[in-house]
């Protein structure tokens, strides 16, 4: 099976939709001949032209309207928000207008669009460039959030939500751009709103996305070698969010903890322990439920500075480590 | 009447014991007070006096029973009384039903006296929901006071707080073992699902081959299972260090002969090497407070008294005889309470008071010869002194490379590194070497 | 250019001659006219029930109503094709009424009804239709400005032939995707019919402390729209600026511009107790500016209707909107067990 990078799935799976359904376009800022901020849509133009490879003035509100004033009238519009941070500047469009027209006129219209945005720090990009909103998207009821982990997980949702009826917010991580992983050429899609246990294991549920999957998956491999069997759950859709695979996992292995950048206050592993406490599961859970989030501060710019401010390796495996061995 | 004879309950949080051995039989004479039968709780084995003078009847519990406390475990018939007069109740034992108590009572309709109270007092207790027909009245009428004091009292009784996880609490109500008789391995002692499947498993004792091999399966008596457990949870939690240091014990072993010359006038028992030894260990531990202390978690407790307790081999496992105030008292004394104390063990007549509150514990495994070895630390202690054999072998005595043959002993402590520093251990051991190899010092 | 400083005077209509030529120039025939009138009494019958409605306590919510602007949502659907697609603002009940919604569906949407357009959940403040391209009322002040950027990018994509129309008020046009979505359909060419309709007030602001520069509409001269700003309450020159602003963009020239100056009667809201402009304005533009008064004496004087045609026209949109009453009223609520239905497609 081919080996692609995770921003060149999402790339394949926008190339081959557009190549399947001429409803498709993209637009946003710098994604023609600059190739997008980070080079997904590279090539882009030349296939499909300017008219499906749409280039935007730095106007966020207005592209995501445009794709919804769009997918009104039947388009399959794909935007890019160059940076996360930026959908705030959107936001009404996306919550007051997308999130909500199927519901506020009856059912008789949807928004099938997808708004791709990459969050996460990392990359040094400091405070306005580097934010976790997911949770935040995660609010509004009417919008899907999708938060793909592998380049598999990546093509197959993308095509997913092109081909939603509902406004999607693809949320990608800016530092998985460049990991690899083996994506079939075909044209396959993923279920949303089905979360996948990465990893099994029978002494502790770690419940992580984007980055944080691929952390953990990590750290679960080196405790294996010492006996501890790490169950390691990636949602991948957040909202609407599968608990259910949670909560069965939590009843088998009697603890949880929840990983995300995201800052913790306010953060969706709040919304997962919730979930999980008010299940049935509660009468399984063998030791506190914990979550580890990033600061509760403004990612700074300084590197030392911008790693402790988000769950590194080292806090995933000390807090396993502290729940499964009866620590905390 | 016969008198039933009940398990009685020795400790407050103990909930059932386990019947070692009936020393009388059933038509035996029995007097009131007489040892009639040695049961064992999780902490030590007790003789249980017999509650009445007469014939032992109807033993309803053989040797190895677990009993719940309270229950009616035998008969006395008074004299003139026969099996007859035994009530009919407890004989085809059929399995007991749990008792039920109901949450709450039923609502009766008020049928009760009118109540006089205090205007405040009715109206507090209608804020509160509470019937003030059940209120007691400390005076002529109810007044807030008893209210209040009637809804403190109720809140106490209310429940039973156990720390224990969720899943603990489950496995507990399927399995119907009491959550409060379990021993809880995790943080602060709550009790974990692992915990109450162990205390479950132990209810029946199933024979069983592993990997096909033939083994005689031993169930757990209580002091196995509580040294088990305490053993894990100590070299689980508690990082243990060891440090070794050898004594020269010529100066000890002259001490203490001119100790006996003098005891023996007054014909005391023999001073043991032991008693000596804890005299040292004690004026060290005096000297070094972190060597006497316990780990909260948050805190550390350095404890005032210095209470030794002394590893002892006895018929039904490791027991660990604790004496008290050590540093208050003298070689003579210490070596009296001890004999007393191990004599008591052998014999499983330690009483629960003898096995508790100790701050230090010393293990002896000279007498077979061992040279040295490393101990593991008794929660919530954070240190425990190996003591080997004492062995006669050349080494070097002074500058001049001269060369003489000593009484060498070899001193092992395990100290729990989250209170003690190895600097710290190193000069308590250092302080016993002092006070092993000139006792004199501790006179300083 | 409109000239509003006529204050205590009856607005000069102009000559039976001036009517006449202006109404042949523009092809306008009789029946057109009469349906302008239609259309008007109509919209103005059902602002004035829903404001009966609401003192009845039969209204659960808050409402927006247009009385007074009448001219405006009529002269535009005079203007453009009945397939063309719709963006409208919060105050929209003319406008949905003038593209030919049916007034059973809104009367019951208003009253919170299953058989409205919106199933009960939307009510007054977001009527749409998409069977006849009418996308919507916004709740949320200028929501709507750069959808209609997307509309006009799909349908330029699409090829067809139908524009965009998104109506916003003066309020609407100090929000910054007013000037996103001016730029981008300028920039892209798109089929758009930009509307302001300036009522002269926000919910309290008078536009001239909320725009440092009148008109509105002279905005669009920073992006290279083309615009128009006209009496919004004299209906016949509404619909000939819509009519050259719509033939402008659907012969693919891009946005075009139009504001029109106007003014509603009721207050903002519900809760609005007018207190930012006095009594003697508001029934300065009742009794000399009216927009149903000022086109009735064009049509009696130039005997297109006589007192009781007009009349009966009136009476028969009166019943329009009784009927539709009836219709809301004997309506069935939304099913409770229905609530989480339409959260997602």
């Amino acid at each position: 099976m081919p080996e692609l990078s995770y921003l060149e799935a999402i790339r394949q799976a926008l190339w081959q939709e557009m190549k399947r359904d001429e409803r498709v376009f993209l637009l946003g800022e710098d994604i023609g001949r600059y190739g997008g901020a980070f080079g997904l849509t590279h090539g882009m133009l030349d296939e499909f032209g300017e008219e499906r490879v749409r280039e935007t003035p730095i106007s966020e509100a207005t592209i995501v309207a445009t794709a919804i004033g769009a997918s009104l009238l039947g388009m399959r519009p794909v935007a890019e928000i160059m940076f996360m941070d930026f959908i705030l500047l959107a936001l009404d469009q996306m919550v007051n207008q997308a999130a909500k027209m199927h519901f506020m006129f009856g059912g008789r219209t949807s928004v099938p669009m997808v708004v791709r945005m990459p969050g996460g720090s990392g990359s040094g990009a400091a405070s306005q460039h580097s934010q976790s909103l997911e949770s935040v998207l995660m609010h509004f009821p009417g919008l899907i959030v999708i938060n793909p982990s592998t380049p598999y997980d990546a093509k197959g949702l993308m095509l997913s939500a092109i081909r939603n009826p509902n406004p999607v917010c693809f949320v990608e991580h800016k530092i998985l751009y460049k990991t690899k992983g083996e994506v079939p050429e075909d044209d396959y899609t993923i279920p949303i709103g089905v979360a996948e246990i990465k990893r099994p294991g029978r002494d502790i549920t770690v419940v992580a996305n984007n980055i944080m999957v691929i952390k953990t998956i990590h750290v679960a491999e080196k405790l294996s070698k010492e006996g501890i069997e790490v169950e390691v759950i990636d949602p991948r859709t957040l909202l609407p969010l599968d608990t259910k695979t949670i909560i069965d996992s939590v009843a088998r292995t009697g603890r949880l903890l929840v990983v995300h950048e995201a800052c913790q206050t306010g953060g969706w592993a709040g919304e997962v322990i919730a979930s999980v406490v008010g299940s049935p599961a509660f009468d399984y859970i063998d030791a506190p439920v914990r979550r580890l989030g990033g600061k509760d501060i403004p990612i700074p710019y300084n590197r030392g500075l911008e790693m402790a401010a988000v769950p590194q390796e080292a806090e995933i495996e000390q807090e396993i480590r502290a729940l499964v061995g009866g620590k905390i | 009447m016969p008198v039933p004879f009940i398990m009685p309950k020795f400790d407050m949080d103990q909930e059932k014991a386990t019947i070692i051995s009936w020393s009388k039989k059933e038509g035996d004479f029995v007097k009131f007070d007489e040892s009639v039968l040695t049961v064992e709780t999780e902490k030590v084995a007790i003789d249980v006096p017999c509650p009445a003078t007469g014939t032992l009847a109807r033993i309803l519990f053989k040797d190895g029973d677990v009993v719940p406390v309270t229950k009616v475990i035998a008969y006395i018939l008074k004299e003139g009384e026969t099996l007859a007069d035994l009530p009919n109740a407890d004989l085809p034992t059929p399995p007991s039903k749990p008792e039920v108590v109901p949450v709450s009572k039923p609502v009766a309709a008020p049928q009760a006296a009118p109540v006089t109270a205090t205007p405040i007092a009715i109206r507090m207790a209608k804020e509160e929901g509470v019937d003030l027909s059940r209120v007691p009245a400390s005076g002529d009428r109810i007044t807030r006071e008893d209210v209040e004091r009637f809804i403190s009292d109720q809140k106490s009784k209310g429940r039973v707080t156990v720390a224990a996880t969720p899943a603990a609490r489950r496995v507990a109500r399927e399995s119907g073992v009491a959550l409060e008789t379990v021993a809880g391995s995790g943080p602060r002692g709550r009790v974990q699902s692992v915990d109450v499947v162990t205390a479950a498993k132990s209810i029946p004792v199933p024979t069983t081959t592993v990997s096909g091999r033939e083994a005689e399966i031993v169930p757990l008596t209580s002091i196995r299972r509580t040294i088990a457990e305490r053993m894990q949870q100590s070299f689980q939690e508690s990082p243990h260090i060891a440090l070794t240091v050898e004594v020269d014990m010529t100066e000890a072993e002259n001490t203490r002969k001119r100790f006996n010359t003098q005891v023996e006038k007054l014909g005391q028992p023999r001073i043991t090497v032991t008693a000596l030894m804890i005299k040292v260990v004690a004026w060290a531990l005096v000297r070094n407070p972190y060597m006497n202390a316990s780990f909260n978690g948050n805190s550390i407790s350095l404890w005032k008294d210095v209470n030794i307790g002394v590893a002892t081999a006895a018929p039904q496992g490791l027991m660990v005889p604790v004496l008290k105030g050590v540093d208050h008292l003298g070689v003579s004394e210490i070596n009296m309470r001890l004999l007393d104390l191990a004599e008591r063990a052998r014999e499983n007549k330690l009483k629960l008071e003898d096995v508790q509150g100790g701050t230090f514990t010393i293990s002896n495994l000279g007498m077979f010869g061992i040279r040295q070895f490393r101990a593991v630390i008794n929660p919530p202690e954070s240190a425990i002194l190996a003591v080997g054999s004492v062995v006669r072998q050349p080494i070097v005595v002074d500058e001049q490379d001269r060369v003489e043959v000593r009484p060498i002993l070899s001193l092992t402590l395990s100290a729990d590194h989250r209170v003690i520093d190895g600097i710290v251990a190193a000069r308590f051991l250092s302080d016993l070497v002092v006070g092993l190899e000139a006792p004199s010092m501790l006179l300083l | 250019m409109s000239d509003d400083n006529g204050k205590g005077a009856e607005k000069d209509i102009g000559s039976r001659e001036q009517f006449e030529e202006m109404v042949k120039r523009l092809e306008l025939s009789d029946n057109s006219l009469i349906g302008l009138y239609r259309t008007m009494c109509t919209i103005r019958h059902f602002e004035y029930m829903a404001d009966k409605l609401y003192a009845a306590g039969k209204v659960h919510g808050t409402m927006h109503l247009s009385a007074g602007q009448e001219a405006v949502a009529a002269g535009i659907s005079q203007a453009v094709r009945p397939d063309d697609y719709l963006i409208n603002h919060h105050r929209g009940h003319g406008h949905f009424i003038a593209k030919g919604a049916d007034i059973n569906m809104m009367m019951a949407e208003f009253l919170g009804k299953d058989t409205g357009y919106n199933h009960g959940r939307g009510g007054s403040m977001h009527i749409a239709d998409f069977q006849s391209n009418n996308l919507g009322a916004n709740g949320i002040v200028g929501g709507g400005i750069p959808q209609a950027v997307g509309v006009g990018l799909a349908l330029k994509m699409q090829k067809r032939k139908e524009i965009c129309i998104c109506i916003f008020g003066d309020g609407a046009a100090n929000e910054g995707v007013f000037h996103e979505a001016m730029n981008m359909a300028a920039l892209w060419n798109l089929p758009v019919l930009y509307i302001c309709e300036n009522n002269k007030y926000g919910m309290s602001m008078d536009v001239e402390h909320a725009v440092a520069k009148l008109p509105i509409a002279q905005r669009a001269d920073a992006y290279g729209i083309p615009w128009a700003c006209v009496d919004g309450n004299d209906v016949v020159e509404v619909y000939e600026a819509m009519k050259t602003a719509a033939d402008h963009v659907r012969a693919g020239k891009g946005p075009y511009f139009v504001e029109t100056i106007t003014y509603r009667y009721f207050g903002h809201s519900k809760s609005d107790r007018n207190l930012y402009r006095s009594k003697e304005e508001i029934e300065d533009w009742k009794r000399n500016r009216d927009p149903i008064m000022r086109f009735t004496k064009h049509l009696l004087q130039s005997e297109i209707l006589d007192e009781g045609q007009a009349q009966e026209i009136d009476t028969q949109a009166e019943q329009v909107i009784v009927k539709a009453v009836e219709y809301a009223e004997a309506s069935p609520e939304p099913d409770i067990s229905t609530l989480m239905e339409y959260v997602y497609a």
